[in-house]
């Protein structure tokens, strides 16, 4: 029995190209027409409304723990709820968490790939998740038994078709989203190992992603290689939202803790400042001397600081508002690939190809 | 190798969800950057007193800042 024909299909096998001529119109139609809107509300620059705003005196930040024990570059960091506990990730295949406070190393497993980018603290602190090249995002339940081996109770939970570049858990332990080189992003649920959204729509390497604030609702933030910034929707899967006004690689999003806006970091050495509801990028981070590439940002607790980690070794300190450089840091030997403010804001955590972390305060 | 057909066939779904997915982006509501600037003020001032990292807080409150302890022997 013959299947019966899509009347599009029929349409298709006839004039095909008259068809694509036709979206492609109506698709250069709609992108004038949305940089037009977003124009029209572009009244004026944040910097300008922000000039009323006090400038921020001099800070004082210095490194206050240096974590050493990585065999090689440290690639990816995440902070504990209990704002003391670290877990790190390193090109070396080794996963340690840390106690922040004493230095001390409480668990190491060492992964069966290399680089190990992505690695993230469950919400109860009482699990990690990392992967790397093994394309994968595998879950380990962290045992209070120092000597039991981690690795036996290893759960895999995300499969993808090339490496897994970045992991977060959702606001409970129950479910992560991860983010790859496939050009992917995707939500799974740990327990059963079961994808619940996929999310397409980046034409590259997917390398970063941030989960909005749980009081705004359920979006998430993505960043890659095709130099888009994606918004998305968790429920549906669909993009609500991109922007693409970076000139390479975006490596690192992070919302503002409104969840109105978020930050990129890029390898055009510039971050960036996007508001939500103008739907457009409202502040852009850069000085001439600074020329090498941004691996990671984050904000300070009431967002008026943006900390970026740079590839010249450097943290460059931003006025959020004024978008001013209010500080320089010199610490690590080696790019900085990885950073994150604690969670109640009293410090932030770098990482290094130099194999060490700091903690800055 | 792809046949033709199946070529322009990928072209064209391609070409539909681009177009669908600008219809979603081109048609959300936006505001002001006026606005949202003063947004992003607001929320910075109402919470700059709670920002350990912006206001500086003594080497008391912050766990990171602490003298090395001493050791009771």
């Amino acid at each position: 029995m013959r299947s019966p024909r899509v009347p599009e299909m029929a349409t298709q096998e006839v004039q095909p190209n008259e068809t694509l001529t036709h979206l492609k119109t109506e698709s250069d139609t709609l992108k004038t027409k949305l940089e037009e809107e977003r124009a029209k509300l572009h009244d004026v620059e944040l910097h300008q409304v922000a000039e009323k705003v006090d400038g921020l005196g001099q800070f004082i930040m210095k490194t206050r723990r240096t974590l050493k024990g990585h065999g090689n570059k440290v690639l990816c960091m995440d902070w504990c709820k209990d704002k003391r506990r670290i877990v790190s990730s390193s090109q070396d295949g080794k996963v340690i968490v840390w106690d922040a406070f004493t230095t001390n190393k409480e668990h190491a497993v060492t992964m069966p790939c290399t680089w190990v980018m992505a690695c993230a603290y469950a919400p109860s602190g009482c699990a990690v998740a990392c992967g790397g090249l093994d394309n994968k995002c595998s879950v380990y339940p962290l045992s209070l038994d120092k000597n039991e081996n981690l690795a036996a109770k290893k759960k895999s939970v995300a499969m993808h078709t090339n490496y897994l570049s970045a992991c977060s858990f959702t606001n409970s332990d129950m479910q992560i989203l991860t983010s790859s080189g496939d050009g992917t992003c995707a939500l799974w649920d740990v327990e059963s190992g079961q994808l619940l959204q996929s999310f397409h729509g980046h034409a590259a390497d997917v390398l970063c992603l941030d989960l909005a604030p749980s009081e705004t609702g359920n979006t998430f933030v993505s960043g890659g290689c095709d130099k888009k910034a994606n918004v998305w929707d968790m429920r549906s899967g669909q993009c609500i939202q991109s922007f693409e006004t970076h000139e390479s690689d975006i490596n690192s999003v992070r919302y503002y803790p409104s969840g109105d806006a978020f930050a990129s970091g890029s390898d055009d050495a510039t971050c960036r400042l996007y508001d939500l509801r103008a739907d457009r990028e409202v502040a852009i981070y850069s000085k001439e001397s600074i020329i090498f590439g941004v691996s990671s940002v984050d904000f300070s607790l009431s967002g008026r600081l943006l900390f970026g980690g740079y590839n010249d070794y450097t943290i460059n300190v931003w006025d959020v508002l004024k978008g001013t450089r209010v500080s320089i840091l010199f610490g690590h030997e080696n790019r900085v690939s990885t950073l994150r403010v604690s969670p109640d804001g009293t410090a932030f955590c770098t990482g290094s190809w130099d194999h060490t972390l700091r903690v800055w305060a | 190798m792809m046949s033709s057909k199946a070529q322009s066939s990928n072209n064209l779904a391609h070409a539909r969800r681009t177009v669908q997915q600008l219809r979603i982006e081109a048609s959300i509501e936006r505001i002001k950057v006026s606005k949202a600037s003063a947004d992003l003020m607001n929320y910075c001032s109402e919470h700059a007193r709670n920002d350990p990292l912006l206001m500086g807080i003594p080497a008391s409150d912050n766990p990171f800042k602490d003298k090395k302890p001493c050791n009771i022997l």
